[in-house]
């Protein structure tokens, strides 16, 4: 008879991707192990003896050299390695040196090979690991046990079941609104040759031609609001819930992959997800009728986003959510201040910088704001604004979202410029960078128009992004960048970025993330792009010859995963004392502290190319 | 039996001896028993691995369960087993018979060999089955001599197959199990010989002084 292997079940069981097989093949598997006392008397026999094979690190320490003796990792219990020549069929060159006498396991390529038949799971790791893309595995894992997740992670595709209801833009008004009538629908598509034009509304009728008194035969493109904000069939009703709240729109167009018009969601659509307390919230904000009542149903926030982080698996969706209920705070705070002080006198442009520009805040993260203002305003309008800031930051604040140390604020007038003063500044810091001064522009070059006139940010930001590609600029900022450590050392071990009796933990943030944000920053400077997101900025710097696919891929991955991994960790302190970027590497799951090894790997190499590519000029 | 085969035998196993211990086989095993006397305790399970070193092979391990209807006494509190353990439990002379094929030429390793083997044979002389071992080598006895000669005092305790891996730096194993401790046991084995005499290539006489 045979034993069950609980001891060795056990172990497999914490080392992926074994956790990965069934019951049956775990068991069956590990009856086929050969385990090998491993020491400095019999190593050299190890690969002769027994490969091609994969081995399975249980206890000791061993360093993997290549042929000439260059160290390629430090391997330790869990770490598995032989897999590249298992899969490539090439013999083994690399050497191996004991370090601590310890046990191996042997799975020979029989064995790994009927596994891999067998699982698909236990072979995509296996290809993954070895292509060095591990990043690219958490998605599965990641699916938290309660389940269904939220219904905002359906795709849109799956909500709008209607064949699109269009009118060509030479239609007239009054067939415009026949067509919404006999349809019963709110709004309608105006396309001319399979391509979306524009979209007319309800709410256009009213404003744009009864209001106004137009003619009801001239023709809808004349009314109808052009180039509307689109979203895809394939993302997911969370992405169009935070584009309408961003953009302040109740109707969004959705397209296909060729770009032709699939159909309309509308914000009835998203309210239809009534468990979602994304839906929830963003909809008790908008009802909110005073100052008061808006910082009361703030509150619910924190507990709100625990939930529904919990059920998320897309942890980059939280941070786009965060930003968005902050957008919606911000403009009701605006809409109150109009109430009792009368509309704002001149254009103006309420500015997000930092994370909530960038799209990736967390339930700590503080406020990054700013104004833009036109030129030549008098000494009571400049008060009207000066007052607003005051109004909205402290109102912000109010709401949970802390007031930013740094003054980064359009409390503070020193952030209330006119296009002209913004760049004033944006010169000053990109002529002569002092460290803050490049600490600060970090935050100031990933802006978002929260409310306000498009015309004036888009000019602002496209006048900064020119600045912005400053070689000499680039190059202070890069030789910057190339100061964070990454928490990698010696043999490829974590090493802590903390003082003193927390010396043990890893600060992702710090020391992964931003530097994520850094790095890709670097790039859309240097290739003038005004998106401030850092995944949407990594999707557009594609076709760049700086950053080649490979890296800019690994980038996105290592940022997805850290993004994670910071929401799992934040979520586990909840409501606690710790450290809320900082963790201990010991404490992760065997996958996790591979992939967070792997995340760091990629963020020294990236970093190195940052070094070379821009460092030298300057 | 007669005197030249006694002669043959006596000569064939000195030859062995002086042999170098990493050409011979192991059996690295472990009985969970009723209790702590052979004469009126029983023997429940036992498991066994094969050694080739440093090689130990998972697709050699055995586990059985001997006995139906044992007498449980302490022994669930000892071995965590339990009534169902047994219900899978299979012929004892098939599992000596076994043992006994196996244990042919190979060294017997257990931790604390003097009482494994004193219920072993009982146990096979009870269904006619004789094991005939090599040698036996104890890992607890080794230990106890590795520590006296660098002149440590062996604290209570500190003989445990537990205390002895620790010293070795070799993994903790949760389960007591007939079969897991077997293996923990080769584990030992093979650190303590490796240490001992992994360079010189020392007859297996070396390692059984």
């Amino acid at each position: 008879m045979q034993p069950d292997f609980a001891e060795l079940n056990r172990f497999l069981l914490d080392c992926p991707p074994f956790d990965q097989l069934s019951q049956e093949q775990r068991q069956w598997a590990a009856g086929q192990i050969k385990a090998v006392y491993l020491n400095e008397h019999n190593v050299d026999e190890l690969f002769r003896a027994h490969s091609p094979a994969l081995y399975i690190v249980r206890s000791g320490g061993f360093d993997l050299l290549t042929p000439d003796g260059a160290l390629i990792e430090r391997l330790e219990s869990h770490d598995l390695f032989g897999f590249p020549s298992l899969l490539t069929g090439r013999g083994v060159v690399n050497k191996l040196e004991v370090i601590e006498d310890g046990i191996v396991y042997i799975l020979s390529a029989d064995v790994f090979d009927q596994l891999r038949q067998h699982s698909r799971a236990f072979e995509h790791y296996f290809i993954r690991a070895h292509e060095q893309r591990l990043l690219s595995q958490q998605g599965q894992r990641a699916a938290p046990a309660n389940a269904y997740g939220d219904s905002l992670q359906r795709l849109v595709s799956e909500v709008v079941t209607r064949t699109p209801i269009g009118l060509a833009s030479t239609a007239t008004i009054q067939e415009a609104a026949q067509c919404m009538r006999d349809e019963k629908i709110s709004s309608v598509l105006v396309v001319d040759d399979e391509r979306l034009v524009g979209i007319l509304t309800d709410r256009d009728l009213r404003n744009r031609v009864v209001a106004q008194g137009l003619d009801y035969g001239i023709h809808v493109n004349a009314v109808m609001t052009q180039a509307p904000a689109t979203i895809r069939g394939q993302q997911t009703l969370l992405d169009a819930l935070t584009l309408m709240t961003q953009e302040n729109i109740h109707h969004l167009p959705v397209l296909d992959e060729q770009d032709r018009p699939m159909g309309m969601l509308t914000n009835t659509d998203l309210m239809r997800q009534q468990k979602s307390e994304p839906v929830m919230l963003i909809s008790a904000l908008n009802k909110a009728q005073s100052r008061q009542a808006l910082v009361d149903e703030a509150q619910h926030i924190p507990d709100y986003m625990h939930s529904f982080a919990l059920r998320m698996n897309d942890a980059a969706a939280v941070g786009r959510l965060l930003a968005s209920l902050t957008d919606t705070m911000t403009r009701k705070l605006i809409d109150f201040y109009e109430r009792e002080h009368g509309v704002a006198p001149a254009a103006y442009v309420w500015l997000a910088f930092g994370s909530q520009g960038r799209e990736d805040q967390t339930l700590s993260s503080d406020q990054d704001n700013g104004l833009l203002l036109v030129n030549d305003l008098n000494e009571q309008q400049l008060a009207w604004f000066a007052s607003l800031g005051d109004y909205v930051c402290e109102g912000l604040a109010d709401c949970g979202v802390p007031k930013c140390p740094g003054n980064i604020m359009a409390s503070n007038p020193d952030c209330r410029r006119t296009r002209a003063g913004w760049l004033e500044r944006f010169t000053s810091w990109t002529e002569s960078p002092t460290p803050k001064a490049l600490m600060y522009c970090q935050i100031f070059f990933d802006s978002r128009n929260v409310q306000g006139n498009k015309r004036l940010y888009q000019a602002y930001r496209e006048d900064v992004a020119r600045l912005g590609q400053s070689e000499f600029f680039l190059g202070n900022l890069a030789r910057l960048q190339a100061n964070v450590q990454v928490p990698l050392g010696l043999f490829n071990r974590f090493r802590g970025t903390e003082s003193g009796k927390d010396s043990d933990l890893v600060d992702i943030k710090r020391h992964g993330l931003a530097l994520i944000n850094d790095i890709v920053r670097l790039y859309s400077l240097h290739a003038g792009l005004t998106e401030p997101r850092t995944l949407a900025r990594l999707h557009l710097l594609e076709a760049s010859k700086l950053l080649n696919r490979k890296d800019n891929q690994a980038l996105a991955e290592a940022w997805q995963f850290l993004t994670q991994l910071r929401l799992q960790h934040q979520l586990a302190v909840w409501g606690t004392e710790q450290p809320k970027n900082a963790l201990d590497p010991d404490d992760l799951s065997t996958l996790s502290r591979r992939q967070l090894k792997s995340a760091f790997r990629i963020l020294k190499d990236c970093q190195q190319g940052v070094s070379l590519k821009f460092g030298r000029t300057g | 039996m007669s005197i030249w085969l006694g002669l043959r035998r006596y000569w064939q196993r000195h030859r062995q001896l002086n042999q170098s211990w990493r050409a011979h086989r192991y059996i690295a095993l472990d009985l969970e028993t009723s209790g702590l006397d052979p004469k009126t305790d029983q023997v429940l399970a036992m498991g066994w691995v094969t050694i080739r070193p440093p090689v130990i092979d998972y697709r050699s391990a055995h586990y059985f369960v001997t006995q139906v209807n044992p007498e449980l006494k302490q022994s669930p509190v000892v071995h965590g087993m339990v009534q169902r353990d047994f219900e899978a439990a299979e012929a004892p002379q098939m599992a000596l018979a076994q043992l006994a094929r196996e244990l042919q030429g190979a060294v017997l390793i257990c931790h604390h060999v003097q009482f494994d083997w004193q219920f072993l044979q009982r146990f096979a002389k009870q269904y006619q089955v004789k094991l005939q071992p090599l040698a036996k080598f104890d890992t607890l006895t080794f230990e106890a001599q590795r520590l006296h000669q660098q002149q440590h005092h062996i604290a209570r305790g500190s003989l445990t197959l537990k205390a002895c891996r620790q010293r070795f730096h070799l993994p903790d194993y949760a389960a007591h199990h007939a079969f897991s401790d077997a293996v923990a046991c080769g584990e030992l084995f093979l650190a303590q010989a490796y240490q001992y005499a992994g360079s010189a290539d020392a007859p297996l006489k070396e390692l059984l002084k």
